[in-house]
């Protein structure tokens, strides 16, 4: 069976040489869950938006965006437009200040199915837009609100209501739950489930916040400096994480009850690496707890490392996991 | 043992763009010891940092006192100085705190010279960056802020904070413009500052790893209130008050409870509902729990008053806690 989306062996170079993400393969099933973890620089943004060729000007993008077998990279200019919030739709980043100001949210979310679907009538279009709204719990009433009027976790929904607009297959979430409060980003997240089942949607979820993908997607990748360096059932990788970054990540997390995080507040030394200065070799190397002597010029690619996991740390491979 | 630091019935309180008093900090009685970490942990919304700016001088309370070592704080502007050199506040973003345009070296100076710590303005800028962990200090003296990284810049605020040996760090929200791996380093120093100085921090945040991880107490706040308050062990181990047992639910660290997600947002301060602030979006309210055990009149009525807790150190205002002394987890 073919994935609904399937990236090869993906490079983004940033106009000046910058090397954002470098070489990144994963694949997502219809309906399915994948959470992409990673600290600020790793590169998890830039392959998103990659995925919906939203870069600037002047970078580089290589290799497959592979959607139902047809690649996004090499779409012409209408068949992307028609592909973005048909099949694959975002939810951005810093979302409550990516709706507009000054026109009504229903209307807002009325533009976007009357861009895609202009033969449709004017009451038609209400009432999608009711329909969407119900969807993400906002009475419809709001309709009629400018987005200063809602609360942060309502605006929210709004923009995940504008994303499932036209009906995509697939969603991508950008940190859509970091700007908001504890029990918001659990209603936020409850609602984002809730509509992947009834929808069937396929979600691919980013942020750096690990202890949130391992409650919420079925499968797990962790990005460092512009690579996957561990992927795997997201319950395995948060509770047993292979590599050391993963470790260092999840102990960051403190699991509350648990004696051992008591006053025990558990990070990595150094900060992650700019991505204009890759360190050689393994780029976690310098961080790294575990560092072997051939780190500094071994440079790992993703190693089978347990049940349908893998990761990219010369500690997986065989004979060095044994000595 | 006389607190460190004492509030009693603080309230403070702003106009809103309608002319009507949003009540932020709504009758808050708290302390912090010698040598203590003290998490205040909320929703955005809930007063925290207003009660921390007040704390530091930065707001006038409109009622009540803040007492620091048994005194009033003072109004004058002398007063005021010396207080502030005893309290310091970290503030949320290193990179907004720091002036962009002043030397690392500058920027911790620059407390010395205000405050006019004793001894030498070069051994006591060392210091405090080599306390901060900033060693060798010298190769940070010349350095920008964009010069180092995030983390590194928090580093310096808690240096800039900490140059002027204060009895109390304000901190808010430390962390949580940092990276997860880095958070932890920060966290760390926190705690290594408390037992190399002796210095209390009150941390206000809205993450209860943090606590977990760093506080000795716990005070939990909703709508301008304190609504429970212990040690952390027993605070977050069993809490007594339904919003933080709710907020505790929804932590995926702590995934063995059952969540319970509230409806709604904090409501606004300046519509604080009658009777238990919270009862509007209470679990115990809603699910007749609290009509089962009879008090559902009083939740609606009688605004309830942060009570010693039966068989624990804690304290909580709820009606249902006083009657059952327990709240389902």
């Amino acid at each position: 069976m073919t994935p609904l989306l399937s990236v090869r062996d993906l490079h983004v170079t940033y106009a000046g040489g910058v090397p954002a993400v470098r070489g990144v393969s994963l694949d997502l099933e219809a309906g399915e869950t994948l959470g992409l973890a990673g600290e600020s620089g790793s590169g998890k943004t830039t392959l998103g938006h990659a995925l919906l060729r939203l870069l600037p000007r002047g970078t580089a993008v290589t290799g497959e965006v592979l959607l139902d077998g047809e690649d996004v990279l090499a779409m012409k200019p209408g068949r992307l437009r028609a592909v973005r919030w048909t099949d694959l739709a975002i939810v951005f980043q810093g979302a409550l200040h990516s709706l507009n100001p000054v026109q009504r949210i229903g209307a807002q979310i009325g533009e976007a199915i009357e861009l895609h679907e202009p033969r449709l009538g004017r009451g038609e279009v209400r009432g999608r837009v009711a329909e969407l709204l119900d969807l993400v719990g906002i009475p419809d009433r709001r309709a009629e609100d400018y987005p200063h009027q809602l609360s942060g976790g309502q605006r929210q929904r709004v923009l995940i209501a504008l994303a499932l607009a036209c009906k995509p297959r697939l969603l991508i979430a950008d940190e859509p739950t970091t700007a908001l409060d504890v029990m918001v980003q659990a209603q936020v997240l409850r609602l984002l489930d809730q509509l992947q089942r009834e929808l069937g949607l396929a979600v691919l979820f980013i942020t750096h916040d690990l202890s949130t993908l391992a409650s919420v997607c079925r499968r797990l990748a962790v990005m460092y400096a512009g690579r996957i360096v561990e992927e795997g059932p997201s319950h395995d990788v948060f509770a047993a994480p292979a590599h050391p970054y993963t470790q260092a990540l999840a102990a960051a997390f403190p699991v509350i009850g648990d004696p051992a995080f008591r006053m025990n507040p558990s990070g990595l030394p150094g900060d992650p690496p700019d991505p204009r200065d890759l360190p050689g070799g393994c780029p976690f190397h310098p961080r790294c707890p575990k560092a072997l002597a051939e780190c500094p010029t071994l440079d790992v690619e993703l190693w089978p490392a347990g049940p349908d996991r893998l990761a990219a740390c010369c500690l997986v491979l065989p004979g060095v996991r044994s000595a | 043992m006389t607190p460190l630091l004492e509030l009693r019935g603080l309230e403070v309180g702003f106009r809103n763009r309608h002319g009507e008093l949003a009540r932020a900090v709504d009758g808050v009685d708290l302390t912090v010891d010698h040598g203590e970490v003290l998490a205040l942990v909320g929703e955005s919304g809930c007063g925290k940092t207003t009660l921390a700016r007040t704390i530091v001088g930065l707001e006038r309370p409109d009622a009540g006192e803040v007492r620091f070592e048994g005194e009033p704080i003072g109004r004058s502007a002398r007063a005021l100085r010396a207080y502030r050199r005893r309290v310091q506040m970290v503030f949320q973003d290193p990179s907004g705190a720091l002036n962009p345009r002043q030397t690392i070296y500058e920027a911790v100076a620059e407390g010395v010279r205000i405050q006019g710590a004793e001894g030498s303005e070069e051994q006591l800028v060392a210091e405090a960056l080599r306390r901060a962990g900033l060693r060798p200090p010298e190769r940070f003296y010349p350095l920008y802020p964009y010069e180092v990284s995030g983390g590194q810049r928090q580093r310096v605020v808690i240096a800039g904070a900490m140059v002027v040996k204060p009895s109390l760090l304000v901190a808010d929200e430390p962390v949580s413009s940092l990276d997860a791996s880095v958070r932890g380093e920060i966290l760390h120093l926190m705690l290594r500052l408390v037992h190399e100085t002796g210095v209390s921090i009150l941390v206000v945040t809205h993450d209860l790893g943090l606590a977990w991880n760093i506080a000795d107490r716990v005070a939990v706040m909703y709508l301008g209130r304190i609504v429970e308050q212990g040690t952390t062990e027993e605070l977050l181990g069993a809490p007594r008050h339904p919003y933080t047992a709710a907020l505790l639910s929804v932590v995926p660290e702590a995934a063995r409870l059952e969540p319970q997600i509230l409806t709604g947002e904090t409501p606004d301060p300046a519509r604080i509902p009658a009777g238990c602030r919270f009862h509007p979006r209470c679990p115990l309210y809603a699910s007749g729990e609290a009509a089962r055990l009879g008090i559902d009149e009083r939740c609606r009525t009688v605004d309830p008053a942060l009570a010693p807790v039966r068989d624990s150190g804690q304290r909580a205002a709820c009606h249902a806690t006083a009657v059952t002394a327990a709240v389902a987890g």
